[in-house]
């Protein structure tokens, strides 16, 4: 008998979905096509940035959006020597947890920097916005140093 | 011997094709909200969250019970997902019974749903697989062979799916939160309607909803103490068989009678046409209703269709036991949500508090949903008496 040939296909399984994001996560997208950023205040007064849609404690829909600023400090970071290609720049960079002023959490976004040095915990930083905004967390296409 | 539980809330949300106004979360929540507000009862009363859904390949969103619990109250408490395909509405509730009936908990949340706009179930159900011809066949090219086998083993005829169809559109049109609301379809429009999966028509199909289900069941103690009448869980059960075995029975599935004999037992029920009120059975395709009605014992084998054609399951003919009074799946379909809203709306029944769909003097219901390959089954039966 023959040896049977050991056979293998590429094969790419994919589908569009679509994403309804609701009204909190809709409005922070909204305000960021109006280069404006928006989060949260939760029943301890803490204010969340993205904002959620229901409290961490009590569950109870959230509703009171605060405009927070669009500068802030690094709360912890890490540094990419070498980018890839679906990194969001080509050039090294840091991805860091940002608290931006009027929050009382960090966001994650990345920072553009000349060196490693440059980063630190507490180092503030500033958004940068893209020429065109569409409502994409992208809208903000880093943050620089302040 | 468990302990009894009951059904002290049930929440669901309007059925409609596409709830774009929230997001996976804002659907499941407004359903756990309703549930809560009927069971007149806050976040806090809570001990534990039962959630169920079909494939995460329905809206590509992996796990997506991790991502709910803010949305329903979740922290701090037990929370389980369920998955059993096309039935999981089902057996999610009957997963949250337990937990209530094993005194572990005195009252839990359960929790089921699909947001069917954010993809295409009949894509998830039959993607492309390597070295295969992609056939998209989806739920009904599964399931018109096995139709067309009882069609031809029972020598019913030909109208008997069209007359389904007419029947739970129009038990449909007394439910405000149904999908689909056609109080003036006819048995023509039917049979005129779109061959999709030859025998079935596209009107003898379920439609593709966004929506979702939830209850809240209690221990004795508190169901007593509910303001609303509570529904009492009789019988519980939960039957599985492979997709495909030689010699598998496909029309009348065993898994099916098992299921049925063990709940029908449990609740003292001998001969279920004459012993139950009214049954919400799950039926996505208009011939399930006779093969159903026979697999779970109102007619012997081959006359299922003669209790469908003599209007014995219509509210509007004044049927003796009618089926899916709330239109059923043929009206409202969120795929993981449509087992329990069986099992809600049998419950809504014996509680009388079914509004314009309501059975008159129903006081012992069937609950029953199937999944996969017509190898999942749940059942419950429910009654306005503590038994």
């Amino acid at each position: 008998m023959s040896q049977p040939e050991v056979l293998q296909q590429s094969f790419e399984l994919g589908f569009t979905y679509t994403r309804s994001v609701g009204p909190v996560v809709g409005r922070f997208l909204t305000e960021l096509r109006n280069r404006n950023i928006v989060g949260i205040k939760a029943s301890d007064g803490r204010v969340v940035v993205p904002p959620m849609e229901y409290d961490p404690d009590t569950a109870e829909e959230l509703s009171e959006f605060v405009e927070v600023g669009q500068e802030g400090e690094i709360v912890s970071f890490a540094w990419v020597k070498e980018p890839r290609e679906a990194h969001p720049m080509d050039r090294p960079f840091a991805w860091a947890m940002i608290r931006l002023d009027g929050a009382d959490v960090p966001m994650i976004h990345c920072v553009a920097a000349n060196a490693e040095s440059d980063v630190a915990t507490g180092a503030r930083v500033k958004a940068v916005w893209a020429d065109e905004t569409i409502g994409f967390i992208t809208d903000i296409r880093c943050f620089e140093l302040a | 011997m468990a302990n009894l539980a009951a059904v002290v809330g049930i929440g669901q949300t309007k059925y409609t094709t596409k709830r774009d106004d929230v997001s996976i979360a804002g659907l499941v929540r407004e359903a756990a909200v309703n549930a809560l507000q009927d069971a007149g009862l806050t976040w806090d009363d809570i001990e534990a969250v039962i959630i169920g859904k079909a494939p995460d390949m329905f809206e590509g969103v992996i796990m997506p019970e991790i991502y709910l619990t803010d949305a329903l109250g979740c922290n701090g408490k037990p929370m389980l997902r369920v998955h059993t395909a096309g039935s999981v509405g089902g057996s999610t509730a009957l997963v949250a019974a337990s937990h209530v009936q094993s005194g572990s908990f005195k009252r839990v949340l359960t929790v089921a749903f699909e947001k069917q706009s954010e993809s295409n179930a009949m894509w998830a159900l039959s993607n492309p697989h390597p070295f295969s011809t992609h056939l998209n066949a989806g739920a009904g090219g599964y399931f018109a062979p096995i139709i067309r086998e009882y069609m031809r083993r029972s020598e019913a005829p030909h109208d008997v799916g069209i007359k389904v169809a007419v029947k739970d559109r129009l038990h449909g049109a007394r439910n405000p939160l149904a999908h689909l609301q056609k109080p003036d379809i006819t048995m023509q429009e039917v049979e005129e309607s779109f061959m999709l999966w030859d025998p079935i028509r596209f009107l003898e199909s379920c439609p593709s909803s966004d929506g979702a289900c939830a209850m809240v069941i209690a221990n004795e103690e508190l169901a007593e103490q509910a303001p609303k009448p509570p529904a009492w869980i009789r019988g519980v059960a939960m039957r599985s068989e492979p997709t495909m075995y030689a010699g598998r029975e496909e029309v009348s599935p065993q898994a099916g009678r098992d299921c049925a004999a063990d709940v029908y037992q449990q609740a003292g029920i001998t001969d279920p046409r004459r012993d139950l009120d009214c049954a919400e059975v799950y039926v996505p395709f208009s011939w399930y209703e006779p093969m159903w009605l026979e697999n779970l014992g109102f007619a012997p084998e081959g006359e299922g269709w003669k209790l469908t054609m003599e209007g014995a399951t219509s509210l509007d003919e004044g049927g003796d036991i009618p089926w899916n009074p709330s239109g059923g799946v043929l009206s409202s379909n969120p795929i993981g949500a449509s087992g329990m809203i069986r099992f809600a709306e049998a419950a809504r029944q014996v509680r009388g508090d079914a509004g314009a769909h309501q059975v008159e003097g129903a006081k012992l219901a069937l609950g029953h949903a199937y999944g996969g390959g017509a190898q999942f089954f749940s059942m419950w039966v429910v009654g306005a008496e503590k038994p």
